[in-house]
C-alpha cells in the first residue's frame, strides 16, 4: 500500500518575501554599496578594503558587488556557541532558534519593591542566575548596566558576574578595543586558553555600525580584533525607521542589509571564516512621540524580512523578541512580548535577544523575562507542528469510543496526552480554585518565581584559579584607568 | 502494613488496572478482610492520587486510570463487603438534566467518585425530573448528582429538586450539581446541597457528605 495519509512534518513558518523580491532587495543592497558606499572611520580598514578592490574616496568606501557576494560565501553558515564547560549549547544555523536577554539598560524594575531604579552590578548577577535557572532562556546578555562600579570598565565587571552566575553562553558588550582585549583574556581563562576558546567559544561580542551606513572607529577595531582571534561576533544595525533609515520598510531593509553585509566583508577580509551573526535591528521611530519603538508592527515586518534575507544567504541570524515599550511589566508588556516570541520563532531567527526589555530598551524587567520563558515553552510546543501518521490520526480510538462516548478514559489518550503542553505560570484553574489560591495574576506569579530563583538558585561555581584570573584582569584594568 | 496492601496502593497510583483484581484476590487468600483491603490498600492509593492531582503532578487520564484500577479491585471485594454487612462508601445517582445531551463532565464525576469508592448509578443524559425521582426511590442513594452545560438547561436542576420535594423524598439525599455555567450562588439559590467546579472536587464533596 502506498500510504497517502502520511505527510512529512513541516516546521511552522511564515514568509513575507518571494524569491524574486529577495533577489530585488539583494540587488538594491549591492547598488547602495556600489553607488553610495559606506563610511569606514579607520584608515587601516579602508586600506584593506581598497586592496581587495573597493573604491576609496576620503572616508567613504564604495564596494563592488562581487566582493559582497564573496563575503556571503566565505562566512560560516553555522556558528556553534558552547556553555562554559565547552559543550555545545546553541547551533546558530537554519531555523534553529534560541532566546536570550538584552544588554545595557540603565534601569531595572526592582524585584522586591517593583520600583524602577538604576541598575547595579548585583542586577547583572541576578539576571545571570535567572537565565541559568530558566529552561527556555538559552543565553545571557547582561541586561542592566552597572552604575556602582568604575564606569569606564563596567563591561569587565558585567562579564565577571555573568561568568560566575551562569554556565549558559554569553553575548557581551565591550566599550572599546582595550576593554574587549581584557574581556577576551578573561574568557580565555575560563575556556582554558586561546585555542580552546576559539574551538568552543562560550561567548560572542555584540557590536553595531552607526546608522546610516557608517562603520565607526570602535566598531571597526572590535571587528578586527575578533577576526584576528577567530572569535564570534554579532554585528547588527541598530537603526530607526524614519530617522536613521528610510521611512519605508523596504528602504530600511535595504540600508540595514548594506550595513550588515559591508561589516561582514570587513570581517571576512580580515580573516576568512570569522564567525559572524548578522541581520538585526530595524527599529521604528514613532512620529507622534518621537520615541523609539521596540514593538511596532513595522519593526516586526522589517525584522522578519531581514531574517528571510539571511536565510536566503544561509547566514546566522540575530533577532529580537520578548521586548516592549511598556513602562512596567503590564498587559502591554505581555502582549507585545508574546507576539514577538511567536513571530521570531515563525520567522526563523537564530540568536533571539532582548527578552525582558521594556520601556524601549531603557529598563529591564525580571518579571517579563520569567513570563516570556513561559511563552517560549508554549511557542516551542507550537513549533513542534503536527505529526500526522496512523497512530496520531487515531482511527482505532475514534472507532473504539464511538458516538456519545468519551476519550478521557481511553488508552489512546493515556498514551499520548503527555505530548501536550502544561503551563507552569499561566492559569487554567477554575475561578473557585483561583480565588482560594489568592487571585494571583501572571505578574504576581512571575514576581514570585523571580524571587524564588534569586534566593535559591546556585549556578555551577567556577574554579578558584579561574576566579583569581578574572580578578587579576579587572585589577589590571583598574590600575590602567587610575 | 502487609506487603500486598502496599503493592495494591502502588498499583492504584500507577494505574495498573490489569493487576489490581489479582492483587485483591491474593490479599483475600492471605486472610485479609475486605474492609481492611479497602481502607488500608485501595483508599490510601486513591488518596495519594487525589493529592498529586491537586498539586499538578498527576493528570486527568492518569487519575482515571487509577480510578479504573480501584474499580477493578472493588469488583472483587464488593460482594464480600456486602456479605459482611460492611457499608461501602455509598451509592450516587448521577445524570445530565432534561434537554441537555452533554455528558463528558458527568462521566468524569462518575469515574472520580467510583475511584473514591462510591457505587455509581449513571442514568445517562437528557433525564426528566420524574426519572431522577424514580431512581432515588429505587436505589436510595446517599447523593444525587446533576449536570448541565447549557444556561438554558440549568433550570431543569431546580425543577428536579422541586419534583423531589413534592414527592417528599428531598431530604433523603444530598444533592450535588455541576457543569460549566453552574456556580455556588446558583446552587444556593435553587436549594442544592453542594456544588463542585470540577470532577476532582466533586469526589471530595461527595466524601464530605458521607462521613
Amino acid at each position: 500500500m502506498i500510504n497517502s495519509k502520511f505527510t512529512a512534518q513541516v516546521t511552522p513558518g511564515i514568509q513575507l518575501l518571494s524569491d524574486d523580491q529577495k533577489g530585488g532587495i539583494h540587488s538594491a543592497t549591492l547598488e547602495v554599496l556600489r553607488r553610495t558606499g559606506v563610511d569606514v572611520l579607520v584608515p587601516g580598514v579602508r586600506d584593506m578594503l581598497q586592496k581587495a578592490g573597493c573604491w576609496v574616496d576620503g572616508g567613504r568606501v564604495r564596494i563592488p558587488p562581487n566582493l559582497i557576494e564573496w563575503a556571503i560565501r566565505a562566512a560560516p553558515s553555522r556558528v556553534v556557541l558552547c556553555n562554559q564547560d565547552g559543550n555545545p549549547a546553541m547551533e546558530l544555523e537554519g531555523r534553529k532558534g534560541y532566546y536570550g536577554t538584552g544588554s545595557d539598560t540603565p534601569f531595572v524594575i526592582d524585584a522586591y519593591t517593583g520600583q524602577r531604579r538604576k541598575a547595579v552590578l548585583e542586577d547583572v548577577a541576578n539576571v545571570a542566575k535567572l537565565v541559568d535557572a530558566l529552561e527556555h532562556i538559552d543565553f545571557l546578555m547582561c541586561m542592566g548596566i552597572a552604575s556602582d562600579v568604575t564606569e569606564s570598565i563596567s563591561d569587565l565587571y558585567h562579564f565577571r558576574e555573568m561568568v560566575h552566575n551562569t554556565s549558559k553562553p554569553i553575548i557581551y558588550t565591550a566599550w572599546d578595543r582595550a576593554n574587549l582585549e581584557a574581556i577576551v583574556e578573561m574568557a580565555e581563562a575560563v575556556a582554558g586558553g586561546p585555542e580552546a576558546l576559539q574551538r568552543s567559544p562560550f561567548m560572542a561580542l555584540y557590536s553595531e555600525p552607526i546608522s546610516p551606513l557608517s562603520h565607526a572607529k570602535e566598531s571597526c577595531e572590535k571587528l578586527l580584533f575578533l577576526a584576528e582571534k577567530g572569535l564570534p561576533v554579532v554585528y547588527t544595525p541598530g537603526m530607526m525607521i524614519g530617522a536613521t533609515a528610510p521611512v519605508t520598510i523596504a528602504g530600511a531593509l535595504v540600508q540595514a542589509n548594506a550595513e550588515a553585509l559591508s561589516g561582514l566583508l570587513i570581517t571576512q577580509l580580515a580573516r576568512e571564516g570569522t564567525p559572524v551573526i548578522g541581520a538585526g535591528g530595524i527599529l521604528f521611530m514613532d512620529m507622534a512621540k518621537g520615541a523609539i519603538s521596540y514593538a511596532a508592527p513595522e519593526f516586526m515586518l522589517a525584522m522578519t524580512a531581514f531574517s528571510e534575507m539571511y536565510h536566503y544567504y544561509k547566514l546566522p541570524i540575530f533577532s529580537f523578541s520578548g521586548c516592549s515599550d511598556a513602562k512596567v511589566f503590564d498587559q502591554q508588556a505581555s502582549a507585545e512580548g508574546a507576539i514577538w516570541m511567536m513571530l521570531t520563532a515563525l520567522g526563523g531567527g537564530n540568536l533571539i535577544h532582548d527578552v525582558g526589555y521594556i520601556e524601549s530598551g531603557l529598563t529591564a524587567s525580571y518579571q517579563q523575562i520569567v513570563a516570556m520563558n513561559e511563552v517560549a515553552a508554549l511557542v516551542k510546543r507550537f513549533m513542534g507542528g503536527i505529526e500526522i501518521n496512523d497512530e496520531n490520526i487515531a482511527l482505532e480510538a475514534i472507532d473504539r469510543v464511538g458516538p456519545g462516548g468519551n476519550f478521557v478514559g481511553d488508552e489512546h489518550t493515556f498514551q499520548h496526552f503527555r505530548r501536550n503542553w502544561v503551563p507552569e505560570l499561566f492559569d487554567r484553574s477554575s475561578r473557585e480554585e483561583w480565588e482560594v489560591n489568592g487571585e494571583l495574576t501572571l505578574g504576581d506569579n512571575a514576581a514570585k518565581k523571580v524571587r524564588q530563583v534569586f534566593e535559591n538558585h546556585q549556578a555551577k561555581p567556577v574554579d578558584e584559579s579561574v576566579s583569581e584570573a578574572l580578578e587579576a584582569v579587572i585589577q589590571k584594568a583598574e590600575e590602567r584607568n587610575k | 502494613m502487609s506487603d500486598i496492601l502496599s503493592k495494591l496502593s502502588t498499583a492504584i497510583i500507577e494505574g495498573d488496572f490489569a493487576s489490581t483484581p489479582e492483587m485483591a484476590e491474593t490479599a483475600l487468600e492471605e486472610g485479609l478482610g475486605p474492609d481492611e483491603i479497602l481502607n488500608k490498600g485501595l483508599m490510601p492509593g486513591m488518596d495519594h492520587v487525589g493529592v498529586e492531582f491537586k498539586a499538578g503532578n498527576m493528570f486527568v487520564p492518569e487519575v482515571l486510570r487509577s480510578a479504573r484500577s480501584m474499580q477493578a479491585a472493588m469488583d472483587i471485594i464488593r460482594p464480600l463487603l456486602a456479605e459482611t454487612g460492611i457499608e461501602p462508601a455509598g451509592k450516587i445517582v448521577i445524570g445530565t438534566v432534561k434537554g441537555d445531551l452533554h455528558d463528558i463532565g458527568k462521566n468524569l464525576v462518575g469515574m472520580m467518585c467510583e475511584g473514591a469508592g462510591f457505587e455509581i448509578i449513571d442514568l445517562g443524559k437528557d433525564i426528566e425530573p420524574d426519572a431522577f425521582v424514580e431512581a432515588v426511590k429505587e436505589h436510595s442513594p446517599k447523593i444525587l448528582g446533576m449536570s448541565a452545560l447549557l444556561t438554558t438547561t440549568m433550570r431543569a436542576m431546580e425543577q428536579t429538586i422541586r419534583a423531589l420535594e413534592e414527592t417528599g423524598i428531598r431530604d433523603s439525599v444530598k444533592i450535588m450539581i455541576g457543569g460549566a455555567p453552574v456556580t455556588q450562588a446558583f446552587s444556593d439559590q435553587i436549594g442544592a446541597d453542594g456544588y463542585a467546579a470540577n470532577a476532582a472536587s466533586a469526589s471530595d464533596i461527595a466524601k464530605k457528605f458521607t462521613p
